[in-house]
């Protein structure tokens, strides 16, 4: 009845965009999650979304076929005039309301063998028809109901649909009438008087003429012939207001005993059909150029993806947006996550004693008898000074350290914690990925999780053995000179106070001392040393101040020691920090901010550029 | 008139029911208004400032005539039926152009006062009527619901007429001054979502007529029909059924009306007009007080779980705190052993006037006190032992001196903090985990304050036990004999050698150095006495301490440091306790109202 011509040109233009539409919805899929932790929105509540997955995908590639849906409000006759259409009662019609649940589907003899029924209604299940009352089923799950046409009188290429509602009180009607609407070509809009001018019916129609849908109107429920004159006015509010330009109208009297029998008539008004031809509804659904309805709801379809306002060029925007947004609030987090913990002064013998071990097969044997006897004399006093009272005991004093670090451990993390909850009130996407874990986390297990890393970190590692041994022996590469002018004068120390400073994000990780350099996330340490070098009383005994004044440059090594030990104590607090209270939530929050320039984005332009010109 | 004092009438059960309802709506502001601080507390505020002007209207106006909204889809027959009530055309209906009503219409009888209405707001036109339907009511066609876009963006591009549909916002403005809603409805809409949605909002406090329109072309939907509503929370009693068509044109012809519509205007003259009038109001305004306790309460009821884990958080953090504070004070007051003993015998000591052993522990004291000058502090504790008064520095460092870390307290704080914040508590209830500056001379200082009296009474009692124990006058002289028998036998040696041994037998006198030697010897018994003195002091010193400390928590000494916490819980439980008994009070006061009518009402959230 058509050209091939005509056909095998859509053929191949169709078969053009195949590649990019299919691209492009696996690159729709890959950013899916990203706009869903973005905050834009889920492209499956776009337009857009329906006719990229639920048309383009599954047809653009498929043998064309023409699929027919009847569509209205609830209890307008859907049912009925679907039966009237197919020429069987393929769905019962009742006299409640909002009984359709599912979509059926009468399908041409043979094309459930060649087709796969499920790739050509994405979101459905397609469950054979076994009785007209299929479509009544109160099962939840989304499912089309397929009957194939037993008499054979069905347009081989003409699939044809009776949908659920699209106002009623179940939403999980109209989620199923869009997704039918979406992937149809012709659209059979059952109105009446009562309902041809509801938002919810504009606004589904309007959604299906922007995809270049073929609509045929038919107005029920007439109260025929008195109210002929007056369909003319309602058609042309509805076509006003939704944009259709009805290929047909009919109008369907109301007779309740003949639809209680199943019968409907359906006038065609030729008055109102553009090619002004009486023609009955079913013969023009099998006479129409299926090659031209088709091409055209797929160019509409099309026209919807690349719409520059409301389709995948508008939604990258908004994607590219949010990440913009997210840069924003990870400089923020960077600006407020900041929190200076003051440790107590570090045990200088712990930093020390790790020196002089290093020291020790260095030194000459005078020195070293000389200092035996200043160590043995220093620890009779020091056993005298316990005695007393005037003096705790190393354990004593590593214990009272242990409690005060402890202490202003739990300090910064409860700073901590009221930093972020303040960057959380700031920023509401800063509360979206961090609010939740910081309402509900458990803060008993934040502490207990601190305390016990503290309680199983040792006085000195092994790690930092290593560390101080390496430091020491790079400086005695460096300056031999220096550290023999030590070897020979031992004498005064001194003892720096360390301030850690926690910081989220990379500011100031290059000042970072090697030891903190672990599994911390987006967490960076920083450790200042307060400038107040104290002369020890007693260094005398320990010779530690000799170091120090030997010369300038050993300064910034010891400086160096101490700070690779306070960082080791602070890491405990970074780890717990990153691996109990934050999560990934900061790595997170760094890859949202960079994700504009994902190459996913990227690749979606040229391919949405591609179409565009396919499709010019 | 006898009778009248014998037995109350039901009238005067009625005024009686509505002297408690004004108890009961007073009490329902004043706890709406009771914890500004709480967020969810203000939604409940939020939400009786919603209702209580339609309460305060319904205890003015008792008697004022009710105005019935005619509420339904576009097409449904709403003006249709005003029509027909009216007995003549006030409104325009038809199947001409769809939406038919733009603006509301206001119908009432001729001479009745309506200047309290608001036709302005409500953009309404006021037509007088005759009808005897509606000789006690005022009823208003409103407009439809359900042909305004949905959304904003739904809105085209503004050239289309819809976008200047206001139809639902014009409804939205009408329906809070109605106080019935007559539900219209057709096969075709009765299920309609926007409807449904409309209809949920008004529906608290005000009672239902459903009425199905176009009987004369549509199938019976009333048994389907009333599942809906049912599942939607309502309670339908009866839904009428009528053509509002053949209504109209009978009621115009002067004909007697139909079954359907005659059931109607039954309906509306027996439980609308007249007393039907003041109890459908009053019925209408205890359920309203009913609907919003019930709805505050289950907006609560989700916050009763996150409270009690407040609460119980609350006791585990006050009793760790408690447990670090027992602990350092413990560990100080054992540690100033010399403290304790020193403090106790300097004053038992001070009263030991008399005898040598009294002089010898004077001389020691007052060395031991100049040594005291040099020795440091030693905080709260030490000041108290030392015999100063307690207080000291109000800050953190008087605290810390005590054994408890601002870190710790940060830490309960911040756990509160968390377990607060699933209740929705923050500020300004309750404050940061680290406590403002401003705020710790009231917090810590307190605790200082708390602590040392608490100490102070703790070790004066102590120590006036242990005085008791040395502090007698036999123990003080038998100390004295022990410490006076060497005294006399080194004098009683010394006269010896001299008379007997130097004077009477010639012997060498033996000279200072015997004296030297047994003033060593006096000077070390001394001491020996005086560790024993001490001895006495010291005794089940650890075991008291112990027991003192156990007492600590009794004395709730870390209050003031999460009284915000522990004020903001209490505040938070108390609400939701007096939102309970209001509930219980209202559902009680609806129950004694509740008489059968035909009318419908909505009981619950829809399901």
């Amino acid at each position: 009845m058509h050209t091939d011509a005509s056909g095998t040109a859509s053929a191949t233009s169709f078969s053009a965009w195949a590649g990019s539409v299919a691209e492009l919805c696996e690159l729709v899929e890959r950013l899916r999650p990203v706009a869903a932790t973005l905050g834009a929105p889920a492209p499956a509540d776009c337009d857009w979304h329906g006719v990229l997955f639920g048309k383009l995908r599954p047809q653009v590639a498929r043998e064309p076929l023409l699929v027919a849906a009847v569509c209205g409000g609830t209890n307008t006759g859907k049912s009925l005039i679907t039966n009237a259409v197919v020429g069987a009662e393929i769905s019962r019609s009742v006299p409640e309301a909002a009984r359709t649940l599912h979509p059926v589907a009468s399908l041409p003899r043979g094309l459930a063998a060649r087709v796969d029924l499920a790739g050509l209604f994405p979101g459905f299940r397609p469950v054979t028809w076994t009785s007209e009352r299929d479509a009544l089923d109160t099962d939840t799950s989304d499912v089309i109901v397929c009957r194939e046409d037993s008499g054979g009188r069905q347009p081989a290429r003409l699939v044809i649909l009776d949908t659920p509602d699209i106002d009623g009180t179940l939403r999980e009607n109209w989620q199923r009438a869009e997704l039918v609407r979406n992937a149809c070509d012709v659209i059979v809009a059952v109105l009446t008087q009562q309902k041809y001018n509801d938002a919810a019916v504009r606004e589904f129609f309007a959604a299906a003429a922007a995809a270049g849908k073929t609509v045929f109107v038919i107005f029920n429920m007439v109260d025929w012939p008195r109210q002929r004159e007056r369909i003319a006015g309602w058609l042309a509010t509805f076509a006003e207001e939704t944009g259709v330009a009805a290929a047909a109208v009919y109008a369907a009297p109301h007779d309740f005993p003949a639809a209680e029998a199943g019968r409907i008539v359906l006038h065609p008004l030729p008055e109102l059909t553009p090619d002004g031809r009486s023609v009955p509804l079913g013969e023009r659904l099998a006479d129409c150029d299926f090659d031209r309805i088709k091409r055209r709801a797929m160019e509409g379809a099309m026209r919807v993806v690349l719409d520059d306002a409301a389709g995948v060029p508008a939604w990258l925007d908004a994607f590219v947006a949010r990440a913009g947004e997210w840069r924003g609030s990870q400089q923020q987090l960077e600006e407020r996550g900041r929190v200076r913990v003051e440790l107590p002064p570090a045990p200088r013998h712990v930093v020390w004693d790790e020196i002089w071990s290093w020291l020790e097969p260095r030194r000459s044997g005078v020195d070293r008898f000389v200092s035996r006897g200043y160590r043995w004399a220093g620890a009779r006093v020091t056993w005298a000074a316990q005695r007393l009272g005037v003096v705790r005991t190393a354990q004593e004093r590593q214990q009272d350290f242990a409690a005060l670090e402890l202490a202003a451990l739990k300090q910064a993390l409860g700073d901590f914690i009221d930093r972020l909850e303040d960057a959380c009130a700031a920023d509401p996407r800063l509360a979206s990925m961090l609010g939740s874990r910081l309402a509900s986390g458990d803060r008993v297990a934040w502490y207990a999780d601190l305390e016990r890393r503290h309680a199983a970190l040792p006085m000195v590692s092994q790690a930092y053995r290593d560390f101080v041994r390496g430091e020491l022996d790079r400086f005695a590469r460096d300056n031999p000179v220096m550290v023999q002018a030590i070897l020979t004068a031992l004498t005064v120390g001194a003892v720096a106070r360390p301030a850690l400073t926690l910081a989220l994000g990379a500011a100031g990780a290059a000042a970072v001392p090697p030891l903190a350099v672990g599994a911390t996330g987006g967490l960076s340490l920083l450790v200042h040393h307060v400038n107040d070098y104290v002369v020890w009383a007693a260094a005398p005994l320990a010779g530690e101040g000799a170091v120090m004044m030997a010369g300038k440059g050993i300064g910034p090594l010891v400086e160096g020691l101490f700070a690779g030990w306070s960082s080791e104590r602070g890491r405990i607090l970074a780890e717990t920090l990153h691996e109990v209270v934050l999560g990934d939530g900061v790595d997170e929050i760094r890859r949202l901010a960079a994700a504009g320039s994902l190459p996913e984005v990227i690749r979606t332009r040229q391919v949405l550029d591609a179409c565009a010109r396919g499709c010019g | 008139m006898h009778r009248d004092a014998a037995a109350p009438s039901p009238a005067s059960h009625a005024e009686a029911d509505f002297a408690s309802f004004d108890a009961l709506a007073d009490a329902l502001g004043h706890w709406a208004g009771s914890l500004p601080g709480w967020a969810p507390a203000r939604a409940v505020r939020a939400e009786w400032e919603a209702v209580a002007p339609r309460l305060d209207r319904a205890r003015r106006e008792l008697s004022r005539m009710l105005v019935v909204g005619v509420l339904g889809g576009t097409g449904t027959g709403k003006s249709t039926l005003v029509n027909a009530l009216a007995g003549t055309e006030v409104t325009a209906a038809g199947d001409v152009v769809r939406p038919t009503t733009l603006n509301p219409v206001v119908v009432a009888p001729r001479d009745v006062d309506l200047s309290w209405l608001p036709l302005e707001a409500m953009q309404a036109r006021l037509v007088r009527s005759d009808a005897p339907a509606l000789a006690n009511i005022a009823i208003v066609d409103c407009p439809d619901p359900d042909t305004q876009p949905t959304t904003e963006t739904a809105a085209g591009a503004g050239g289309r007429p819809s976008d200047r549909n206001h139809n639902r916002d014009m409804l939205e403005a009408v329906l809070p001054v109605c106080d019935v809603l007559l539900l219209v409805s057709t096969a075709q809409k009765y299920r309609s979502w926007v409807v449904a949605r409309e209809v949920a909002a008004f529906a608290p406090g005000r009672p239902l007529l459903f009425v199905q329109t176009h009987a004369g072309r549509d199938p019976d939907i009333r048994a389907d029909w009333r599942r809906e509503l049912e599942s939607q929370g309502f309670e339908v009693p009866r839904i009428f059924r009528l053509d509002g068509v053949e209504a109209s044109a009978r009621s115009a012809a002067g004909l007697a009306a139909d079954p359907g519509f005659r059931e109607l205007l039954e309906a509306i003259d027996a439980e609308l007009a007249g007393r039907a009038a003041r109890r459908v109001r009053r019925t209408g305004a205890v359920d309203l007080a009913a609907w919003f306790a019930r709805h505050s309460r289950s907006h609560l009821q989700a916050l009763r779980g996150p409270l009690a884990e407040l609460a119980a958080a609350l006791a585990v953090e006050r009793s760790r705190l408690e447990g670090i504070l027992a602990r350092g004070v413990g560990e100080r007051l054992r540690a100033g052993r010399t403290d304790w003993q020193r403090h106790i015998a300097v004053d038992v000591i001070e009263r030991w006037q008399g005898g040598p052993f009294a002089g010898f522990l004077h001389v020691l004291a007052a060395l031991g006190a100049v040594w005291g000058r040099f020795r440091p502090g030693g905080g709260l504790i030490g000041r108290l032992l030392a015999g100063q008064p307690a207080a000291g520095g109000a800050g953190w460092r008087a605290v810390e001196e005590l054994g408890l870390a601002e870190g710790e307290v940060e830490q309960s704080r911040s756990i509160l903090a968390g377990y607060a914040a699933r209740a929705r508590i923050g500020a300004p209830l309750v404050g940061r985990a680290r406590i403002d500056a401003a705020e710790v001379p009231a917090t810590v200082g307190a605790v200082v304050e708390r602590t040392g009296h608490w100490l102070a009474t703790g070790i004066e009692r102590l120590v006036a036990e242990r005085r008791g124990r040395i502090g007698s006058g036999l123990t003080h002289w038998t100390f004295e004999v022990l410490f006076g028998a060497l005294l006399v036998t080194v004098l009683v040696r010394a006269g010896w050698s001299f008379f007997h041994g130097n004077l009477w037998e010639g012997r060498p006198a033996s000279g200072a150095g015997f004296l030297q030697e047994a003033l060593v010897w006096v000077v070390l018994w001394g001491l020996a006495l005086r560790w024993a003195v001490f001895g006495l002091v010291r005794r089940g010193l650890d075991r008291d301490i112990a027991a003192l400390v156990s007492q600590l928590p009794a004395a709730r000494l870390v209050d003031p440091l999460l009284a915000d916490f522990h004020g903001a819980a209490l505040a938070a439980t108390a609400f939701c306790a007096e939102g309970d008994r209001l509930g219980d009070e209202a559902d009680a006061l609806a129950a004694a109202v509740d008489e059968p009518t035909g009318l419908g009402r909505l009981r619950r959230s829809p399901g």
